[in-house]
């Protein structure tokens, strides 16, 4: 394999063990996961092994990863020494730890593999920024430990960088991906979220996923109401809501400005008299109204109603479809500006196509 | 070529380019919102401020003697409605659809055959000055509440209709907007009640066909504020009313020009 030899000094070796989502079931990852004060430890103890001269520790709820750089005859030494710490650290047993599938890499493909991290391409949501801040948290910390030199400070400062023109010059964040995500894109471009007021018609586990994306976002408030009332105050102190019996919602309805229904009604449960009344009383403020139930539970008619906006299970969906195959059209600029910066650091653009990104296939993983 | 002739161009070419600039972006969805965006509007503005200037100094008096620099006062008060008004609301998008109608304004006035002469001289009466000032910031007033109109109902319609594509991540929420053309239309508003209410100090006969007219747009846009603030009409027939309004005041220049 070629060297970046203008990072990476003669003689060392830049060597990543990871393993994520793809490789390893959340109860094993879970076992493995460094707690963030614990990070910098275990980077430490990494420094101190023989022959080793940077380290770093990306923990996540999908990954957790070892970068480091050392001075051993090869590679592969350096990643049996990297599992071997990790047996130690975590305790594990032999039977435990040929379980695990780990992926080695090594100078070029260990840099291509953290651009494409930082990027959101190796993430389960393709795209997804969140991974940015993380692993910046995890370089923060190990710079601050000063398990770090002069290769990974230059490797991760490069990084971010590439994370930044793939988030800036591709469309790779553009769009939602899930029912939750556009239902708070839809909200966003109805109403200011502070402002805005959720009503949860039916408590199915669908409409709480979008209703609790709705308040971490910054939704004002939340309403819950459901056949089993019990259920409704369930949900409702779950998400800091307010429970409101099944036969008082309609009476309430004019309160909310994104309606989430969700009952197993097999009629419809919200009509169109109901929300012309209901618009009367908001003196035609708009309502964005998000019927996830099968069979539907708002009369297709509601939407003909100036000012309210229906979308249903199939809309929504078709919407996250459409934000999907977007991100995947952006991959393929994205793989080239990763390929564009390594080159410029001295790394060797891949020959081979890279690895498909979240829901495809994998980085090549050799098992333990 | 003359130094005002020049900025008008360059201020034209600054609108010109602002609209290509931010159709590019939106199309390849790189319209984020940067400052930069402010920049070709900000540009033009200081360059038709130079122009005006200039005309001002020519013609000893606010450059609105002729049916050109009507147009490029009310452009120029476009543009500077928009930068009080976009940052106010975070609407930098909203420059996308303002570039195109001053630019058009402009060249509007560009290609408009010259006044065959000039005025009569007459004393310059400053209060006449100011209320011609005034009441063409408020048409650029009802001008920008407009151009708000016209975002709200793009921005409505791909909702209805679910098609959710690039400009509809970058254009602002309905309830955004639905607020600033509320806002826009009371300054409006103000300030013609201000402009008419000069007209009242001045003694000029109501029978004047450019005090008719001012009339004319004062209580339409009176009649869409009380519905308005009635609740009478949905934001979508009120963003309908201030997109489509704007013709009279637009057409009433020429009988105001001309007048």
């Amino acid at each position: 394999m070629d060297r970046a030899t203008a990072i990476i000094p003669p003689g060392s070796h830049l060597v990543c063990l990871g393993l994520n989502y793809r490789s390893t079931p959340v109860e094993m990852r879970e076992r493995l996961a460094f707690p963030e004060e614990q990070a910098n430890v275990a980077a430490a103890k990494i420094y101190a092994l023989p022959g080793f001269k940077e380290s770093l520790v990306l923990s996540t709820c999908n990954r957790v990863e070892l970068y480091a750089t050392h001075e051993l005859a090869d590679s592969p030494e350096g990643h049996e020494a990297l599992r071997r710490f990790l047996a130690e650290h975590f305790e594990l047993g032999e039977d435990h730890l040929e379980a695990l599938v780990f992926y080695r890499l090594s100078n070029d493909e260990a840099a291509r593999h953290l651009f494409r991290v930082v990027s959101g391409l190796d993430s389960m949501v393709l795209g997804e920024t969140e991974i940015f801040g993380q692993v910046k948290a995890a370089y923060q910390r190990a710079l601050a430990g000063e398990t770090t030199g002069r290769t990974l400070n230059k490797l991760f400062q490069q990084a971010f960088t590439v994370g930044k023109r793939v988030r800036n010059d591709t469309s790779i964040q553009r769009g939602s991906t899930s029912v939750g995500s556009v239902a708070v894109d839809l909200a966003e471009k109805v109403f200011d979220l502070k402002q805005c007021r959720v009503m949860l018609v039916g408590a199915g586990e669908m409409s709480r996923t979008c209703a609790q994306s709705l308040l971490s976002r910054g939704a004002k408030s939340i309403i819950v109401s459901n056949r089993s009332y019990e259920r409704a105050e369930e949900l409702a102190t779950e998400m800091g809501g307010r429970a409101m019996r099944f036969d008082e919602w309609e009476d309430a309805l004019h309160e909310a400005d994104v309606i989430i229904s969700s009952t197993s009604a097999p009629h419809f449960v919200i009509k169109q008299d109901l929300i012309e009344r209901v618009m009367r009383q908001r003196r035609w403020e708009p309502m964005l109204v998000i019927d996830i139930a099968v069979p539907r539970d708002v009369d297709p008619a509601v939407d003909k109603i100036e000012g309210v906006y229906l979308y249903d299970i199939d809309a929504l969906q078709a919407i996250a479809d459409d934000g999907r195959r977007e991100r995947q059209r952006a991959l393929s600029l994205c793989e080239q500006i990763i390929e564009e910066h390594l080159a410029k650091f001295g790394f060797t653009p891949s020959h081979t196509p890279p690895p498909p990104a979240a829901g495809g296939a994998t980085t090549e993983y050799s098992t333990t | 070529m003359d130094t005002d002739a020049l900025l008008l161009l360059l201020a034209t070419l600054a609108c010109v380019g602002g609209v290509v600039h931010a159709v590019l972006a939106l199309r390849a969805g790189s319209w984020k919102n940067s400052r930069l965006h402010w920049l070709p509007l900000t540009l033009a503005f200081l360059l038709l401020t130079g122009f005006l200037y200039l005309r001002g100094q020519a013609n000893g008096r606010c450059p609105l003697t002729t049916m050109s620099e009507v147009l490029i006062f009310i452009g120029w008060c476009i543009v500077m409605m928009y930068l009080l008004v976009g940052p106010a609301f975070r609407l930098s998008l909203l420059g996308v659809f303002t570039a195109p109608l001053v630019a058009m304004l402009l060249v509007l006035a560009q290609v408009l055959p010259p006044t065959a002469s000039p005025r009569p001289a007459r004393p310059i009466i400053a209060l006449l000055e100011l209320h011609a000032a005034v009441s063409l910031i408020a048409y650029a007033a009802f001008a920008l509440a407009c151009v708000t109109g016209v975002m709200y109902l793009l921005q409505e319609r791909l909702l209805k209709k679910h098609q959710i594509s690039k400009l509809f991540y970058q254009l602002p929420p309905i309830s955004g907007l639905a607020r600033a053309i509320q806002k826009l239309i009371w300054i409006g508003l103000l300030l013609l009640s201000a402009g008419l209410a000069i007209s009242f100090a001045l003694k000029i006969e109501v029978s004047n066909p450019k005090i008719i007219m001012a009339w004319i747009v004062w209580g339409l846009y009176a009649l869409v504020s009380l519905l308005m603030w009635r609740h009478v009409t949905s934001p979508r027939q009120t963003a309908w009313l201030a997109a489509a309004g704007f013709a009279i005041p637009f057409f009433s220049l020429w009988i105001v020009t001309h007048g």
